[in-house]
């Protein structure tokens, strides 16, 4: 049954703030109805739409898992008007959400199979819904081992840290590779872009899905080393990012050929995009 | 499909009963152009027109609509939403206009997600078309399966014949309609200006000046996006106005934004926008999925040849000649439609 | 030999001899009475090139894009388009060894619209004339005669002058130059009337607005590269349009261009709304001449603009 209200947003309180860089923080909200969480449904890759009431409206991805909890996770970057008052809000303030929205990462059909994450910089925050997905105790025994590649501009850049280099680790089956563009006194570890770091590990493409997310430019020197790895097209999932202010399918902007985004995307495969127009 | 006849002598009584018992949306002359506005009386209906210069969609989907007032402080937020749509009677559309309406239903009354503005408009309004008298240089709606006498999209169809307008009725509200004024609506002698209606149709067929020949025009632009014709001047020549994507009665992108004055209230506000224009699609963080005009010009032809086809099984455009007209710089989407055509005759 | 054919033969030598690598002009549009910019770089491409009463538009504003281009461009004006092309040099739009002016001198152009109510709508065209006060167009179902008076752009009817002020290559003969009196005839109504008749009549043409920007971005002196409407770091305006708004949208508009519109008239010839946006800067430019004696901008090479330099002998210390 179509949803005629779909372009009123619920509001929410903020019940945490994690600054997980210099210009990217981490929202914990929660429904000031609780039905609406109960009934939300989100799966792993779906976005919502933040209202912040004077300032307008922003495609957040849920970086959270539906099987965390009764909340939502929202990982903003500060990049223009919407986002600057967003990172100025504290605990206790509400703002809108409305959603979810686009498709979801295959989590059905990657059941049984090894999951190789590939993220830059920011773009942990959509996979990592899938990621906390198949370590959830409901379905960690569906997925088989679940790596994760993530590297960003420096140290202070890294996303997620404790989720990285606390959480994640210790779950069974999972192997964490970081790496950032440039050293400092911070970072003890590997030093190098992405894809070299894909490149290194090697990930075998046997029984395996490989999920990317990055800037255009990391996702430009990434996919063709998967392809060099032999991950097949229909084996390498990516999310993608459009500009886009219903997050209906109406409001036209965020078409790549035929498709929206919004509601085809924003979870394609490779075999996808290489049928579509490349203009994104 | 039943038949009505009205008097012709008789329309600016019924103009007259339907502006008070609804809210009357007819053509308004405004002094060298024609606008759909609501009208309070018959005398002020302008049906002498060809065409108007902006389309009727703005029943539907308006240049600017109030989708929520808010209240908010940071701690508390409150919601308002506008009422839903008056009954309205939109009259005097044409042929072109009403099957216009029929392609933006898919958009916004589509599978997932419904749209409780233009569905409370649309469920409120009764639409009466009026066949076209005359045909224009700059019309073909007869290559997208149309025609000046159509009824695709209204609810009642009125065509002019002779001091009659022969009257179809299309829908279960066209016939809500025309039970209500049955002293103005007579069934009497109306099967007989069928006739009149089938050769006013042929007569208007043989006017058309454009050859608009789909053939192979789909077909050429799946799978070939970076076509070399896109190279061509039309890119060259678009100065990127919003004209094409206003007047269009089959466009339907918009933006959505907040107003406030700073008080802690404030409405949220959807408006037209234009796929012409670079910030369309331009992201936060500077990137630019159609950064020239280019993209843009192909990306708007390709989705009114294409992608809207691909979508709701029904094409983009209906003919009415609206950007045909109105283009500054002659961009012509019926020479665009021709020329795909010889790309394709000559793949 | 005639006009169009002189065109052909000219932009055809300037594309052999490399001395341009893209050649911007009129070819046939899509009606009989429309003509449409074509962008021609190869010799064979000229016979595309056309002239006549149906060439309204203004060229002069392409050059912009080409600013950057790697060869150099020519461009085909009238006298009005000119003027453009003097403001665009002076405004460093584009640098003056890349552009090649081709002037032809005009002796108006027609109202397409009017002339296609009167003429045969398949009718294809064959030739026109300018005989003075009237054209002569020649079509395959019969010959038309359109008086200036009654089918000219209304901008043609004050023509300031026919003859290009800036051409590398002039094609047809210098025309003679009209009366300059009547051409703030309509600012001057418009001067007469009282304070709430004028903001009624402004309010009535402004609420049409459909805030498409056909106006600004066909002007050829509007060149910035993120307009001030189009910000979203302060969002100025929305893309709602409403009275209040399309108000600000051109009244400042037309002052932004102050002093630099050189009243070619496109903006009014483009809108699809038919607000006559040209009286707003026809009010600048009567004022220009009235208070700081002014020519139009662009009229002569070399000039300086009225609101742009300062002058010892200015009565104000600041500018």
């Amino acid at each position: 049954m179509p949803n005629p209200t779909a372009l009123t947003p619920y509001p929410v309180t903020i019940t945490k703030i994690v600054d997980e860089t210099s210009d990217v923080k981490t929202f914990t909200v929660e429904f000031d109805d609780p039905e609406i969480m109960e009934n939300f449904g989100n799966k792993p890759g779906q976005v919502c739409m933040l209202s912040i009431f004077g300032e307008g409206e922003s495609t957040i991805s849920i970086t959270s898992a539906p099987t965390r909890g009764k909340f939502l996770e929202f990982t903003v970057k500060r990049v223009g008007r919407l986002t600057e008052v967003l990172h100025q809000m504290e605990v206790g303030q509400k703002f809108g959400v409305r959603g979810p929205y686009g498709n979801w990462f295959p989590y059905e059909t990657m059941k049984g199979k090894d999951l190789f994450f590939v993220g830059g910089g920011f773009a942990l925050a959509p996979i990592r819904s899938l990621i906390d997905f198949a370590l959830s105790d409901q379905y960690r025994k569906d997925y088989g081992r679940v790596e994760i590649l993530y590297g960003s501009r420096s140290y202070d850049d890294l996303c997620f840290k404790s989720d990285l280099f606390e959480r994640w680790p210790s779950l069974s089956n999972t192997g964490i590779y970081t790496t950032v563009d440039r050293g400092d006194d911070n970072w003890k570890g590997r030093v190098g872009h992405v894809p070299g770091y894909v490149e290194e590990v090697a990930p075998s493409p046997e029984n395996k899905f490989a999920i990317i997310a990055g800037p255009p430019i990391m996702i430009k020197f990434a996919l063709p080393v998967m392809e060099k790895l032999g991950f097949k097209d229909e084996q390498i999932i990516t999310t993608l990012e459009m500009r886009m202010k219903c997050c209906l399918g109406k409001c036209g902007r965020c078409n790549i050929g035929s498709k929206f985004v919004c509601v085809d995307g924003p979870v394609f495969s490779r075999a996808q995009l290489k049928g579509m127009p490349q203009e994104y | 499909m039943e038949a009505r006849i009205v008097n012709k002598g008789q329309l600016p009584e019924l103009l007259d009963k339907l502006a008070k018992d609804y809210d009357l949306i007819a053509p308004v002359k405004e002094e060298t152009l024609t606008f759909f506005r609501k009208i309070s009386c018959a005398k002020d209906a302008f049906l002498e027109y060809t065409n108007s210069d902006i389309s009727p969609k703005g029943c539907f989907l308006p240049q600017s609509e109030k989708t929520f007032s808010y209240t908010y402080t940071g701690d508390s937020l409150e919601i308002v939403k506008p009422e839903g749509a008056k009954k309205t009677v939109l009259f005097g559309a044409r042929p072109c206009d009403t099957r216009a309406i029929t392609t933006l239903d898919p958009v916004f009354e589509g599978v997932k997600f419904g749209d409780e503005y233009y569905s409370s408009k649309r469920e409120n309004t009764v639409i009466i078309g009026l066949s076209c008298t005359k045909v224009l240089s700059t019309c073909f709606c007869y290559a997208f399966g149309g025609g000046p006498c159509d009824g695709t999209g209204s609810d009642l169809l009125f065509t002019e014949i002779g001091d009659k307008y022969y009257v179809e009725v299309n829908t279960d509200k066209g016939k809500a309609l025309v039970d209500t004024y049955s002293q103005i609506f007579s069934s009497q002698g109306a099967d007989q200006l069928a006739k009149g209606k089938e050769e006013l149709a042929q007569k208007l067929s043989g006017e058309f000046v454009r050859k608009v020949d789909l053939t192979g025009v789909k077909e050429v632009l799946d799978g070939n996006f970076e076509l070399p014709y896109w190279n061509g001047d039309d890119y060259k020549k678009c100065i990127g106005c919003g004209t094409c994507t206003y007047v269009c009665p089959t466009c339907h992108c918009f933006d959505i934004f907040d107003y406030t004055t700073g008080d802690f209230t404030g409405d949220r506000i959807r408006c037209w926008d234009s796929c012409m224009y670079p910030e369309y699609t331009l992201m936060a963080g500077g990137h630019n999925p159609r950064p020239t005009r280019k993209e843009r010009v192909r990306n708007r032809f390709m989705h009114k040849l294409k992608y809207h086809l691909d979508r709701y099984d029904m094409v983009g455009c209906v003919g009415c000649g609206r950007c045909v007209r109105k283009c500054p710089v002659n961009i012509d989407i019926t020479k665009i439609i021709n020329d795909l055509k010889e790309v394709a005759q000559n793949a | 030999m005639d006009v169009m054919q002189q065109l052909r033969e000219q932009a055809k030598k300037l594309l052999e001899e490399k001395k341009v690598d893209m050649v911007i002009g009129f070819g046939q549009g899509t009606e009989l009475a429309r003509t449409t910019p074509v962008f021609i770089d190869s010799p064979e491409g000229v016979s595309a090139l056309t002239w006549g009463p149906f060439c309204a538009n203004n060229l002069a504003k392409y050059l912009v894009d080409y600013k950057n281009a790697e060869g150099n461009v020519a461009v085909v004006v009238k006298g009005c388009d000119a003027r453009s092309v003097i403001r665009l040099l002076d405004d460093n739009q584009i640098s003056r060894d890349k552009v090649v002016v081709i002037g032809v001198p005009c002796a108006g152009q027609l109202e397409w619209q009017k002339v296609m109510d009167e003429i045969k709508p398949d009718a294809s065209l064959k030739e026109t004339t300018d005989n003075g006060d009237s054209f002569l167009v020649k079509t395959s179902a019969g010959d038309y005669t359109f008086s200036k008076k009654d089918y000219m752009l209304h901008r043609c009817l004050v023509c300031e002058n026919p003859n290009p002020v800036i051409s590398d290559i002039t094609i047809g003969k210098e025309l003679p130059v009209k009366n300059y009196e009547e051409r703030f005839a309509e600012v001057q109504e418009l001067e007469k009337l009282g304070t709430e008749d004028k903001s009624a009549y402004w309010d009535k043409q402004f609420s049409r607005c459909l805030r498409c920007y056909a106006c600004r971005n066909v002007c050829s002196v509007c060149t910035c590269q993120i307009c001030v409407f189009d910000q979203m770091k302060p969002m100025w305006v929305s893309k709602r349009t409403n009275l209040s708004e399309n108000t600000v949208f051109h009244i400042t508009r037309a002052f932004h261009v102050a002093g630099r519109c050189v009243d070619c008239g496109e903006c009014d010839r483009v809108c699809p709304m038919d607000i006559p946006l040209r009286k707003l800067n026809q009010k600048i430019h009567k004022d220009l001449g009235d208070l700081f004696d002014s020519p139009t901008p662009g009229s002569k090479p070399g000039m300086l603009s009225a609101l742009g330099e300062f002058c010892p002998g200015d009565p104000e210390e600041f500018m």
